[in-house]
């Protein structure tokens, strides 16, 4: 479970079982491969009714993977999905009525208009919201009579979105939902994602972002090559490895890492594009021990900062690299 | 069954407003039967072979097959008997037969002397023609033709009622070809199918690229459902197809359609469910766009070339009525000429269509085992 990680922090939680009893995705040792390659290895995690819970992990970690499985649109190899109290691999029919899915980067006919298209997806569902309704709420009203070929990128995902919603579902999954918006168009997705959440929906969401998943989650998993590394809410996930802030500077030549590793406070260490970083417990000690020796090598730290561990302080710790867009 | 009609209606709303598939399916083959006509339609010079056939050998006759002669664009043959005339008809050495009844001569001296008086007027006699409706325009010509003779005949005769009269008879399945509209016509409707099937291939992996087949497998509609709304979308077109083509042909082109109409659509539908099936065979091996656009292409263009559409298969060397011989629209193409204009058959009607439906279920059962929706 821990593989790839450099770290020598604690463990994260086995199983990443729930508190309280409602659990609306449950899903253990699930599996799926492609070849020799697993793209999900055994994989095990429960949300919550009414959580925003997120897979978090680069490109080709086995997010998408996992979520179309839950979705019931691919088929697993191994492992137990409970999707909304039923079984996802029999009951699928079922829970593709009661669930909301936005795939990636999806455009559905061009030709059609806004309000054609969100009427025909209705038509799919035994019951579905007022197209108007959604319309104004995905904030749509001027684009309704446009065919969506003509929609921007943010438009197209809002569009996108409504669909996901058209069934009035109580769980909801966004597959990468702010990947290729701009800034604003990507604050209106996270109000929007809270709003929902408000009104009582489930959210799993897939992202490589963290700012993202710092906001809008209320736990989330790390996931890589098929594994989830830790599993939490971000203080959780922040906290339980790093009590320490990180000491952040250009790599000093002749500077070794053995001999940083020893510096005062210093408890680990790690290498970001030609950064080093040092986590430390007493931020003074460290910084006078790297300024002293750096010195003492007639050279001097460019770019030297301090800052409090973040997602990505524990992605580089779980894995040894930066999750990077 | 909403959600099928529903998606059916966004199927064709997407097709109509893409003018590009407008235009490959419903104006090339307009522009094809067009280029046709002016091609084979107009302006060659008739020169029509008229079998004579006369049983009466009266000099009333010779003056009439004189008249024949003089409009200048028939060719008299003379023949021995009316079975050898229609023999060489059958062989393709004569276009129509007019057969000069015996007593012919006889009405016309009965109607000269009885002129002015109308107590007495004379019994008429009737002009057997034999002209082959699968060459419409030749047929039409020729009776045109001869009509225009007998009227003139009696109005030099000012008879009343009418001394001489034409019965026209038609003579199926000569060996000679169809005219130019009588065969192209329902060669390029049979073009148009084929194309209209195999091209289904082009959006259903652009779909699966485009993940949408994927996003629509999320919700709960049955895929059936998605299957038969792309069908019945394709089935729609083809029967709109159908009637433009048809319709061109026979008001702009004067092609007679000689056959049953429920059994012409029937094939038309057939055809179109074949050919939509082989789409689906195509898009179950292409993987990209791309791929698709090339198979499509690989696919089309020589059964376009080789399955009689643009030149008679009896026309073609050995090695080509080879090829021919297992290409789908042969048959479809033999299937609406041999209905629509009483084409002469390459294969009998019913073989055509087993072959056809042959074809239908080899293509079902190979998308059924390979057709992948992501």
């Amino acid at each position: 479970m821990l593989q790839g990680s450099t770290s020598a922090g604690p463990s994260p939680t086995a199983s990443g079982h729930l508190a309280t009893g409602d659990a609306v995705i449950r899903v253990q040792h699930l599996t799926k491969h492609y070849g020799p390659l697993a793209a999900v290895d055994g994989i095990s995690f429960e949300v919550g009714r009414g959580e925003v819970f997120g897979l978090l992990g680069p490109n080709g970690a086995g997010k998408t993977t996992t979520v179309e499985m839950l979705e019931g649109i691919r088929e697993a190899d191994g492992g137990e999905l409970t999707v909304l109290g039923l079984d996802a691999r029999r009951d699928r029919q079922r829970i593709k009525a009661r669930i909301g899915v936005q795939l990636q980067t999806v455009s559905l006919y061009p030709h059609l208009t806004v309000r054609e298209l969100i009427e025909l997806f209705g038509t799919f569902f035994p019951r579905h919201l007022p197209v108007g309704d959604l319309i104004k709420a995905l904030d749509l009203e001027e684009k309704r009579e446009a065919q969506t070929r003509t929609l921007s990128g943010g438009q197209r995902q809002r569009l996108s979105v409504a669909l996901a919603l058209v069934n009035d579902p109580e769980l909801v999954f966004l597959d990468e939902p702010t990947t290729g918006l701009d800034p604003a168009a990507r604050r209106s997705l996270w109000d929007l994602v809270k709003g929902l959440q408000g009104e009582g929906k489930s959210i799993l969401l897939t992202t490589h972002y963290m700012d993202e998943a710092e906001i809008l989650c209320d736990r989330l998993a790390i996931m890589d090559h098929g594994h989830i590394l830790d599993l939490g809410t971000v203080d959780e996930l922040v906290g339980r490895r790093f009590h320490e802030r990180a000491v952040r500077f250009d790599r000093v030549d002749g500077l070794d890492d053995a001999q940083m590793a020893a510096f005062p406070g210093v408890s680990h260490m790690a290498h970001e594009d030609g950064l080093v970083l040092l986590y430390t417990a007493d931020v003074p000690a460290t910084i006078g021990a790297v300024l002293a020796a750096s010195e003492a090598l007639g050279a001097q730290p460019n770019d030297l900062t301090v800052r409090r561990a973040t997602l990505e302080d524990v992605f580089l710790d779980l894995t040894g690299r930066a999750l990077r867009d | 069954m909403n959600a099928l009609l529903r998606l059916t209606e966004a199927n064709i709303k997407s097709f109509v407003r893409d003018r590009a598939a407008l235009f490959w399916t419903i104006a090339f083959p307009v522009m094809f039967v067009v280029l046709f006509g002016t091609l084979f339609g107009g302006s060659n010079t008739p020169d029509y072979r008229l079998g004579w056939v006369d049983l009466d050998g009266t000099p009333a006759a010779q003056q009439l097959h004189d008249a024949f002669a003089s409009t200048k664009v028939l060719s008299l043959k003379p023949q021995t008997g009316e079975s050898a005339a229609l023999d060489s008809m059958h062989g393709g050495q004569l276009d129509a037969v007019v057969v000069v009844p015996k007593g012919y001569g006889g009405a016309v001296a009965a109607a000269r002397s009885a002129t002015g008086d109308q107590a007495a007027a004379p019994g008429s006699v009737a002009l057997v023609l034999y002209t082959d409706p699968s060459q419409s325009t030749t047929a039409g010509a020729v009776s045109q033709i001869v009509n225009g003779v007998a009227t003139g005949v009696n109005q030099a005769l000012a008879g009343r009622p009418p001394v001489l009269t034409v019965t026209g008879k038609a003579l199926q399945g000569s060996s000679g070809e169809l005219d130019g509209a009588s065969y192209f016509v329902p060669s390029i409707l049979a073009m148009a199918l084929m194309q209209l099937g195999v091209f289904a291939a082009i959006p259903l992996v652009q779909d699966r690229e485009k993940l949408i087949l994927k996003r629509l497998g999320a919700t709960p509609l049955p895929r059936w459902t998605l299957v038969g709304s792309n069908v019945l979308m394709r089935l729609l077109i083809a029967l709109a197809q159908t009637a433009l083509i048809l319709g061109i042909g026979i008001v702009a082109l004067g092609v007679e359609v000689t056959g049953s109409w429920p059994l012409i659509i029937g094939i038309v539908l057939l055809g179109a469910v074949t050919f939509i099936a082989l789409g689906y065979v195509i898009a179950s091996f292409a993987r990209t766009e791309e791929a698709a656009n090339g198979i499509t292409q690989v696919v089309q263009v020589p059964m376009m070339f080789l399955s009689g559409i643009f030149f008679p298969i009896a026309l073609m060397p050995s090695w080509m009525k080879g090829i021919a011989t297992i290409l789908p629209l042969t048959y479809l193409g033999d299937a609406l000429r041999q209905t629509m204009v009483g084409g002469s058959p390459f294969v009998p009607l019913a073989v055509g269509l087993a072959i056809l439906a042959g074809w239908l279920v080899v293509c079902l059962a190979i998308s059924a085992r390979f057709f992948r929706w992501q």
